[in-house]
């Protein structure tokens, strides 16, 4: 095993802007053991090192299947402005990976409802191309066999905020996908929806006690969609949501990202509703 | 094993342990007891200090002129400690910085046009003793064990210093006025965890060991079989200690207690009395918080050409301070309600969850070093109401 407090290099394959602010970067470690003992999960983070500049938690949005390791990141910081302002062929240091990540075999034979909201779509990419590539595995059956339908509802600010939209088409060969943003610009072409992304709930037919949903996005939106969920029914052992605090260690031992007892870092990013609901409503926890 | 050495054996100890190991242990420094590497001699014996809410003095023992340094009275009379060597209890400085240092190097980098060099700061250090550990500390080590050894990696730095560590305890039979180790189920009687326990009786210090290390340690002193009777008077001294411990907690209580009271009033009470400053978290034995930073050095030191150098640190950090849960666009915890809720719940509640130990030793140091006087055990009490 290599040491998780030890940035590696990783190079930066090819850059693909998503938004105005938003783009994904893949990246490719650059020594071969680590890439071989290099493991993840759909849901993990990694610690993304600018040196002389500092550390960030990034999740990954790629499948554990794909080729490369991407991240899709919005500038916001100081280190995300300087990801920013790199080029293919630069080298960005990693640690990684870490956290949960989403909980896979709870998804079989079960209605899996995806929700996002703006850039929370990232850390769900990574469940949705994992789903997609397994279902066009023959030998896999995990997925292909499964009855459930799949959903993705999909909020951003405006139409032109959408990430991933070049990949949408490629996703409705698994999921039926509904976008709703706040704001529309009148002079824009925009046929999904406006509002609330828990307005998109009575649009799509599930069975509430056969669903499980995944969820990441602000906190305003992950609290108000789980009040409707539970409101229609859905078990809160199977809400599953991704939390956003300041991890600064990854590993447990920083103490940054409690949330409540739980180490955001280590205990999740991806937690099971069940097992926050006490602390979600308290506030400045 | 048990046995018994003579009080001035003592010094054959510290002896062994320097040959092998830095010994750390409590001394004087600027009227107060601090932790140092000491010898024999640099033990503060006799001492005794007398601790209140936000305020703490040291008082020399009965052999030296007895006076206090402080304007504000105790709560407590000194008594007489004769020629008593571990009279004192806690200072502010606890054994965590040893183990634990409150600055360590990560990692250095340094990046030239070409490639970027970057090299674990890991070098193993000379091993260190813990001389007169009292077990509220000894707890506080076993937490740690259970966060840098046990967690998802295993803290080099730790692990190295942690691995030849020689723990001589010293069982606890002068109480300080802010300790409530018994209530906590921490102390005063140091049960595990150590390599040599120290008993101080009337003439002679009675001795237990617990490792193989601890008994061949005390094979090399001149000692004698220890009888029944001392035993007793062991557990006499323990139990007179225990009924002079003033401060408790409902510990079984624990965590539920604070869980159902998150929403508290008194929550906002504290507040009022609260600085922030976070004094709390630095004297905590099981604090363990801490920030990484890359501290850049400016480029043309180096004799290399290079665009960027400089070292990643990790420094203790506090859950008071302000940058400490910023993300992106926002803080979690940005008023001192929030603030004193946090820390006193992870001490309280949390830790119990996420290492089956509480993350309150009951060694008071938070009490004492309050500027405004902050009382853990009242707070805890003022829930219930």
């Amino acid at each position: 095993m290599y040491d998780k407090m030890v940035p590696f290099e990783a190079e930066v394959e090819w850059i693909r802007r998503e938004t105005r602010d938003t783009a994904t970067y893949a990246l490719k470690i650059s020594n071969k053991d680590i890439q071989k003992a290099y493991k993840y999960r759909p849901g993990q983070f990694n610690m993304l090192y600018m040196p002389g500049i500092g550390e960030s938690p990034i999740s990954i949005s790629s499948s554990p299947m794909d080729a490369d390791i991407t991240h899709t990141i919005r500038v916001a910081g100081d280190v995300t402005t300087h990801i920013s302002k790199l080029n293919a062929g630069d080298k960005i240091y990693i640690r990684g990976p870490f956290g949960s990540g989403w909980p896979i075999e709870e998804i079989e034979d079960r209605d899996l409802i995806i929700i996002a909201g703006g850039l929370g779509i990232a850390p769900l990419r990574s469940v949705i191309r994992y789903i997609l590539s397994d279902i066009r595995q023959i030998k896999s059956k995990q997925f292909r066999a499964s009855t459930g339908s799949r959903v993705i509802l999909y909020g951003a600010k405006t139409p032109k905020d959408i990430i991933f939209r070049d990949e949408f088409p490629i996703y409705r060969d698994a999921f039926n996908i509904y976008l709703t943003v706040d704001k529309a610009d009148p002079e824009e072409y925009w046929k999904g929806e406006l509002g609330l992304i828990t307005g998109l709930f009575d649009k799509i037919s599930f069975n509430p006690l056969n669903a499980v949903i995944f969820m990441c996005g602000p906190e305003a939106m992950t609290h108000a969609a789980i009040k409707e969920l539970i409101s229609k029914g859905v078990p809160g052992e199977k809400i599953f949501l991704s939390m956003e605090r300041n991890m600064n260690c990854g590993v447990g031992i920083c103490g940054h990202c409690f949330f409540g007892p739980k180490f955001t870092c280590k205990d999740g990013p991806v937690f099971r509703f069940t097992d926050i609901e006490s602390f979600l409503s308290i506030k400045e926890l | 094993m048990k046995a018994k050495i003579k009080k001035e054996h003592l010094s054959l100890i510290f002896d062994i342990l320097k040959r092998s190991h830095r010994v750390i242990g409590p001394r004087l420094s600027e009227n107060a007891i601090v932790m140092g590497e000491i010898d024999f001699h640099d033990i503060p014996a006799g001492y005794k200090d007398s601790q209140c809410p936000g305020f703490y003095r040291l008082l020399p023992g009965s052999d030296q002129s007895t006076k206090c340094f402080g304007a504000r009275p105790s709560t407590q009379q000194v008594e007489c400690s004769g020629s008593s060597i571990f009279s004192f209890s806690n200072g502010a400085d606890s054994f965590k910085r040893f183990l634990n240092p409150p600055s360590q190097e990560i990692f250095t980098f340094k990046k030239s046009k070409g490639e970027t060099l970057i090299n674990s700061c890991f070098k193993e250090e000379m091993p260190v003793a813990f001389m007169a550990m009292r077990a509220c500390d000894i707890s506080a080590l076993k937490l740690y064990d259970k966060i840098f050894l046990e967690g998802t990696v295993i803290d080099a730095g730790y692990k190295s210093l942690r691995k030849d560590l020689i723990v001589i305890a010293v069982n606890c039979t002068h109480p300080g006025d802010n300790c409530f180790c018994y209530s906590m189920g921490t102390g005063p009687e140091a049960k595990n965890g150590f390599d040599i326990a120290i008993t101080e009786l009337d003439d002679s210090l009675l001795i237990e060991t617990e490792t193989a290390r601890g008994t061949n340690l005390l094979k090399e002193l001149p000692f004698e079989e220890a009888s029944e009777e001392d035993t007793n008077k062991k557990l006499l001294l323990i139990s007179e200690c225990i009924k002079r411990i003033k401060k408790s907690v409902r510990f079984d209580e624990l965590p539920m207690l604070i869980y159902k009271n998150l929403e508290h009033p008194r929550w906002a009470n504290i507040a009022q009395r609260d600085l922030e400053c976070g004094n709390c978290t630095q004297v905590c034995p099981t604090c363990f918080c801490n920030s990484s930073y890359d501290y850049v050095q400016l480029p043309g030191i180096s004799k290399k050409p290079f665009e960027i150098a400089g070292t990643k640190i990790r420094v203790w950090d506090s859950c008071f301070s302000r940058r400490f849960a910023r993300v992106h666009g926002g803080n979690f915890r940005t008023s001192r309600k929030a603030k004193y809720r946090h820390w006193m719940s992870h001490k309280l509640a949390y830790m119990l969850d996420q290492f089956g130990m509480s993350g309150c030793v009951g060694c008071g140091r938070c009490i004492t070093w309050c500027p405004a006087g902050i009382d853990i055990t009242e707070e805890l009490e003022a829930l219930r109401k």
